[in-house]
C-alpha cells in the first residue's frame, strides 16, 4: 500500500463515468482495461445473473436492450426499479450505478495497487436532495467506507482552476448526458468561489440524441412515435445510431445513419441508410443549445452581469464537443472557451482534488491499535492556498508533553518549539513550498527534553487553490399548514449547516392511533407557496410510536442538518412527551403518473388561456411574451407526456418537474395581474407601518422601515409583484412588531381571537383560555396575556384546502 | 436578518477580525476558529460583542467566512460593523497564533462607530450587557 494519502474522484455520469485520482501532485484519469478514459454508464446482466459494465455493456444494447440498462442516473431516487427478465431480477438505479462504481474502483486497484475506501463522487448541482441521498445509498452498495457527495460543477472548476490562479470571473457550461449546469466562478488570491449557479435539470446530451433521433424518424416517413410502446425497440435503435452521427459530424460535416438490420415498426420492415449533414443536426439541436444558453444569460443578470463581462468559458460534457456549441456559446456569451482540458474527465479530477481539500484519503482508515506512542488530534487544512496556514493539536490520554515542533519533509523548514497547554492543546503555523504536497513530521518533547514516540508521527499539506464551503443550490424549509413554508437554509447558504426552528402542531396525534401520523413535509425551492416547491422527504410522528398523545397546539422542535455533499438528516424533538422522531420517510423523487400528469397540464392549459385573455385585455406585453414561452414549455410537456404512456419513465419525471416550474411561472403571471391590489395594499401597509414604527418602534426598526420602504419603491418601480408582495412581508412583520408595544396592543389581540373561539379546534381548551385571558387583563398581566394570545392563536383552525396542498403538512 | 442579529452576529466579530482584514486573513481566521472549536479549545468558545459576549459554533464560523467571501455580504458586515468594547472580553488568541489583524480593538473604527449603539436603539455596549 502507498505510503502517502491517494485521493480519489468519481464522475458518476448519464451516460459516461470516470475516475481519477491525485496523488498531491499529479492528477491522473484512470483509464479502463479497453484503455478508455470513461467508462460508458451501461449495465447488463445476463441468464446467470452475471454482470457486465461499461463498453462491452453497451455494445449489447442494441442486440439485447431489454437486458442492458443505461441512463439509470435520472431515475435515482425514484424508487423505480430497473428489469432485467433474463435472469429474473429486478436492480434500483442505485444498485445499477453501485455496480459502475465498482468497476471504477476495480480499474484503480488494478492500476496503482490500492483498494479505494473513501472517495468523492459528484452529482449535478441541481440535483435534489432525494437523488443525492441515493447516490450515497450507490456509493455504500459499492462498498465504500465513506464518501463525500461535490456538485459537479464545482469539480469542474477546482479542475480547471488547479494550475492556474488568474482572477476574475468565469463560467463553468456543464452540459453532461442528462443535465445542464452552469456556474459562476471567482478566483482571487488562490481561493475559488462560486459566486452562484444554474442550470435545468432535464437537458443533456440525450435530449440531443432524441432531437437527431425525431430527424432520422421524420426522414423515415414519420412512422415512429415515442407515444407508442411498441415503437420503444425500434426508437432505442435509431437512436444509438443517431448518437454515433452525432459524434461523427464533430469531425465531418455529413455522417450516415445506417442499421444492420431492418427496423420493424407494425409489423413491417424498414431499411435504414440515411444521411445526415451537420447544418441539419445543428438546425435540429440549436433550440437546445439557446435554451442552455438562456440559463447562462439568466445567471449572469442574476449576479449583474452581461454578455463580455466575463474572462472565460470552461466546457464540460460530451455534448460541447459539438463545434456549433463551442461556437454558439463564444459567440453569445463573448467570452473566450479555455482550451486544453478534457471536457470528458474534468468533472472527475476536480472530485480528485476536492477529496484533498476534505481530507479524505482514498486508502482504508488504519488502526492505531499497538501504536505506544502519544495520540495527538490534529485540526489543519489538508489543502491550503495560505502559504503559512495554522496546524491546530491536541494531546489525548497520559501527561501531555512539553512542547511540539514540526518539520517539513523536505528539510527546508523547521518551526520553532510550540509550548503544549496542560491540557495538552497547542497552536502553530506551517511553511508551504508553493504548488506541492509537502509532509510534516511532529516532534514531540517532554520537560526534560526527551523525544517522545507520536501518533500519527506526520502529515500532508496540498498547497493550491482551495474553494471555500459549497453553497447550497435551492433554498431548504418546511411546508407549514398554511401553504406557506419555512425557510431552513436560504439558496447559497454554505454547507455543511444546521439549524432549528420551532413550530406548532394542527392537530391532535392519539396515542396508539394506528392511523394518526403528523407530517413535517420538508421541501426545497425557492417560492413562498408550499405546493410550488419540491417535496423531498417528509419527517413523521406516528401515533404509534409516541409514548403519549400530542395535544394540537404543542411545540415540535424541527432540526435539519446538511453535510457538504447536500445530504439531509432532520428530527423532530417533541418536548410534550420528551421524544424525538428522526426517520425522514418518502426520501424519494414522487412519482409521476401519466394520467396524473394529463389532468395536471389540462388544468394548466386553463390557466394559461384564462390569464392570456387577461393580458391581452390589459395590454400587457411582457406577460403575453412570458405566456408564449410557457406554451412552448408545456407543448415540450406534452411530447414527455407522449413517451410517458409510452412508458419512458424518465419522460415522465421530465414532464412533472417541467410542470412544476411551469406552474411557478403561471402564478407569478397571475400574481401580476393583481397588481392594482397589489400596490394598494403597499401603499396601505407603508401607512400602517409608518405610523406605527413612528409611535413604537426603535431607531434601528425606523432605520429598517426605511430600507424596506426604499425597497417597495424599487420593486414598483420594476413593476415586480413578487419582490412587491416579499417586501410588503416584510413591512407588515415591521409594523407588528411595533404595534405589539403599544399598551392596548394584547387586549386588543385577545378581542379578536376570544371572539372566534367557536371555530378553535379544541373548544374546551380555548374557552379556559379566554377565561384566563380576562383574568389576566384584571390583573394587568400583561405577560400572561400574550401565553394566553398565542396558546389560541394555535388553536385556530387552518384552511383544509390550504393544508392539503402543503402536502397535509401538521405543522405551523 | 434582525438589527440584533446584524450587530452580535457580524461575520467580522464572529471571526475576531478588524475592518480592514483581507480575504487571506478571513481564511486563515476560519481555519483556525474551526480548528480550535473542534478540538474543544475554551478560548473559542465565546466572541465579544457589543451585545455582550456571544457563543462561538462552526456553523457561525463558516457562515461568516463565506459572507466574507461575498463582496455584496462583506459590504453588509462593515457597515453594520460595531467593535466590542476594547476593555471587555475579547478572544484570548494564543500567542502562536496573533496575526495582528485578528485584534478587534481598531482605535480607527471605534473613534467612527462611538455613539452606532445608541443611535440605533440599543444604549452604550456597557449597558447592553
Amino acid at each position: 500500500m502507498a505510503d502517502s494519502p491517494l485521493y480519489a474522484g468519481f464522475d458518476l455520469g448519464t451516460s459516461n463515468s470516470a475516475a481519477a485520482i491525485f496523488d498531491g501532485d499529479q492528477v491522473t484519469v484512470i483509464r479502463n482495461a479497453q484503455g478508455g478514459a470513461v467508462t460508458p454508464s451501461v449495465v447488463r446482466l445476463d441468464k446467470a445473473g452475471r454482470v457486465t459494465v461499461g463498453a462491452r455493456a453497451r455494445r449489447m444494447l442494441e442486440q439485447d436492450p431489454a437486458n442492458t440498462a443505461t441512463e439509470f442516473k435520472r431515475l435515482m431516487g425514484t424508487g423505480r426499479a430497473i428489469e432485467f427478465p433474463a435472469a429474473g431480477v429486478s436492480r434500483s438505479p442505485e444498485a445499477l450505478s453501485a455496480e459502475v462504481l465498482k468497476a471504477l474502483r476495480a480499474d484503480i486497484a488494478d492500476q496503482r495497487g490500492v483498494e479505494i475506501a473513501r472517495a468523492v463522487i459528484s452529482v449535478p448541482a441541481l440535483f435534489e436532495l432525494p437523488q443525492s441521498a441515493a447516490t450515497s445509498e450507490a456509493a455504500r452498495l459499492a462498498g465504500f467506507e465513506r464518501v463525500e457527495l461535490l456538485q459537479e460543477p464545482i469539480a469542474s472548476a477546482l479542475a480547471a482552476g488547479w494550475r492556474e490562479d488568474q482572477g476574475g470571473a468565469w463560467l463553468v457550461y456543464d452540459l453532461g448526458g442528462g443535465t445542464f449546469d452552469v456556474s459562476l466562478l471567482e478566483t482571487r488570491d488562490g481561493l475559488l468561489r462560486v459566486v452562484g449557479h444554474d442550470g435545468d435539470n432535464f437537458l443533456g446530451g440525450r435530449d440531443f440524441d432524441w432531437a437527431i433521433t425525431e430527424l432520422c424518424a421524420t426522414k423515415l416517413g414519420g412512422r415512429l412515435a415515442r407515444a407508442n410502446p411498441a415503437h420503444a425497440n425500434a426508437l432505442r435503435t435509431l437512436r444509438l445510431a443517431a448518437e454515433d452521427a452525432k459524434i461523427e459530424l464533430s469531425r465531418s460535416p455529413r455522417a450516415q445513419v445506417s442499421l444492420q438490420g431492418p427496423l420493424v415498426i407494425d409489423g413491417d420492415e424498414l431499411e435504414v441508410d440515411l444521411e445526415l449533414t451537420r447544418d441539419e443536426v445543428e438546425a435540429a439541436c440549436r433550440p437546445l443549445v439557446e435554451r442552455s444558453l438562456e440559463v447562462c444569460l439568466r445567471l449572469l443578470a442574476n449576479h449583474g452581469l452581461a454578455a463580455g463581462g466575463i474572462a472565460k468559458v470552461v466546457l464540460v460534457g460530451g455534448p460541447t464537443v459539438m463545434p456549433m456549441v463551442r461556437a454558439a456559446v463564444a459567440a453569445r456569451l463573448d467570452a473566450a472557451v479555455a482550451d486544453g482540458l478534457d471536457p470528458m474527465t474534468l468533472v472527475a479530477q476536480g472530485a480528485a482534488l476536492y477529496a484533498a481539500t476534505a481530507g479524505l484519503d482514498g486508502r482504508a482508515a488504519k488502526s492505531t491499535t499497538g501504536s505506544t506512542g502519544r495520540r495527538v488530534w490534529l485540526q489543519y487544512p489538508a489543502v491550503s492556498s495560505d502559504l503559512t496556514p495554522h496546524v491546530v493539536g491536541r494531546f489525548v490520554g497520559g501527561a501531555p508533553p512539553a512542547s511540539v515542533t514540526l518539520a517539513r519533509g523536505d528539510g527546508g523548514w523547521r518551526g520553532t518549539p510550540a509550548s503544549v497547554s496542560p491540557d495538552g492543546g497547542f497552536i502553530t503555523t506551517v511553511t508551504l513550498v508553493p504548488r506541492k504536497a509537502q509532509q510534516f513530521t511532529i516532534e514531540a518533547v517532554d520537560a526534560a527534553g526527551a523525544t517522545l514516540e507520536v501518533e500519527p508521527p506526520s502529515f500532508t499539506i496540498v498547497q493550491g487553490v482551495t474553494i471555500g464551503d459549497p453553497p447550497l443550490p435551492r433554498a431548504i424549509g418546511v411546508a407549514l399548514a398554511s401553504n406557506g413554508v419555512q425557510v431552513y437554509f436560504e439558496r447559497g447558504a454554505p454547507l455543511p449547516a444546521r439549524r432549528t426552528f420551532r413550530h406548532k402542531t394542527v392537530e391532535t396525534v392519539a396515542k396508539g392511533g394506528t392511523g394518526s401520523v403528523l407530517k413535517i413535509p420538508i421541501v426545497q425551492g425557492e417560492l413562498a407557496h408550499a405546493h410550488l416547491c419540491r417535496l423531498v422527504g417528509t419527517l413523521e410522528i406516528p401515533g404509534a410510536e409516541i409514548k403519549d398523545t400530542v395535544p394540537v397546539g404543542s411545540t415540535v422542535e424541527v432540526t435539519i442538518e446538511l453535510d457538504r455533499g447536500g445530504r439531509m438528516a432532520a428530527r423532530a424533538l417533541v418536548p410534550v412527551i420528551d421524544q424525538v422522531f428522526e426517520r425522514v420517510v418518502h426520501l424519494l423523487v414522487p412519482e409521476a403518473d401519466p394520467a396524473a400528469l394529463d389532468a395536471s397540464i389540462a388544468d394548466l392549459r386553463r390557466r394559461l388561456q384564462a390569464a392570456r385573455l387577461d393580458s391581452f385585455q390589459r395590454r400587457q406585453v411582457q406577460a403575453i411574451e412570458r405566456l408564449d414561452k410557457i406554451e412552448a414549455r408545456l407543448a415540450e410537456a406534452e411530447k414527455d407526456i407522449d413517451a410517458a404512456h409510452g412508458g419512458d419513465a424518465d419522460a415522465a419525471q421530465k414532464a412533472r418537474r417541467g410542470l412544476l416550474e411551469v406552474d411557478a411561472t403561471l402564478a407569478e403571471v397571475e400574481l401580476a395581474h393583481q397588481w392594482p391590489q397589489l400596490e394598494n395594499e403597499a401603499r396601505s401597509i407603508a401607512i400602517i407601518a409608518t405610523s406605527q414604527i413612528g409611535a413604537y418602534g426603535s431607531d434601528a426598526e425606523k432605520k429598517l422601515l426605511d430600507e424596506v420602504l426604499a425597497a417597495i419603491d424599487a420593486a414598483r418601480a420594476a413593476k415586480d409583484p413578487a419582490e412587491l408582495e416579499r417586501q410588503v412581508h416584510l413591512a407588515r412583520r415591521l409594523a407588528t412588531a411595533a404595534y405589539q408595544r403599544n399598551p392596548a396592543a394584547w387586549e386588543n389581540y385577545f378581542d379578536d381571537a376570544a371572539s372566534e373561539v367557536s371555530t378553535s379546534t379544541d373548544l374546551p381548551k380555548a374557552e379556559q383560555l379566554v377565561k384566563d385571558g380576562k383574568a389576566a387583563i384584571d390583573r394587568g398581566d400583561t405577560e400572561a396575556l400574550k401565553r394566553i394570545v398565542r396558546g389560541l392563536w394555535d388553536l385556530q383552525p387552518i384552511d383544509v384546502a390550504a393544508r392539503r396542498m402543503s402536502f397535509d403538512s401538521g405543522v405551523r | 436578518m434582525s438589527a440584533e442579529a446584524r450587530l452580535g452576529d457580524n461575520p467580522l466579530l464572529v471571526l475576531g477580525l478588524g475592518l480592514g482584514a483581507t480575504r487571506m486573513e478571513v481564511e486563515r481566521q476560519a481555519q483556525l476558529l474551526l480548528g480550535m472549536l473542534e478540538l474543544g479549545f475554551p478560548d473559542a468558545a465565546t466572541y465579544p460583542s457589543p451585545l455582550g459576549p456571544r457563543p462561538r459554533t462552526p456553523d457561525l464560523v463558516r457562515a461568516a467566512a463565506a459572507a466574507l467571501r461575498d463582496p455584496g455580504q462583506r459590504l453588509q458586515a462593515e457597515l453594520w460593523f460595531v467593535p466590542a468594547d476594547a476593555s471587555g472580553d475579547r478572544t484570548p488568541t494564543p500567542e502562536t497564533s496573533s496575526p495582528p489583524s485578528t485584534s478587534t480593538s481598531d482605535s480607527r473604527t471605534e473613534s467612527i462607530w462611538t455613539d452606532a449603539l445608541a443611535r440605533l436603539g440599543w444604549g452604550p455596549a456597557r449597558e447592553a450587557r
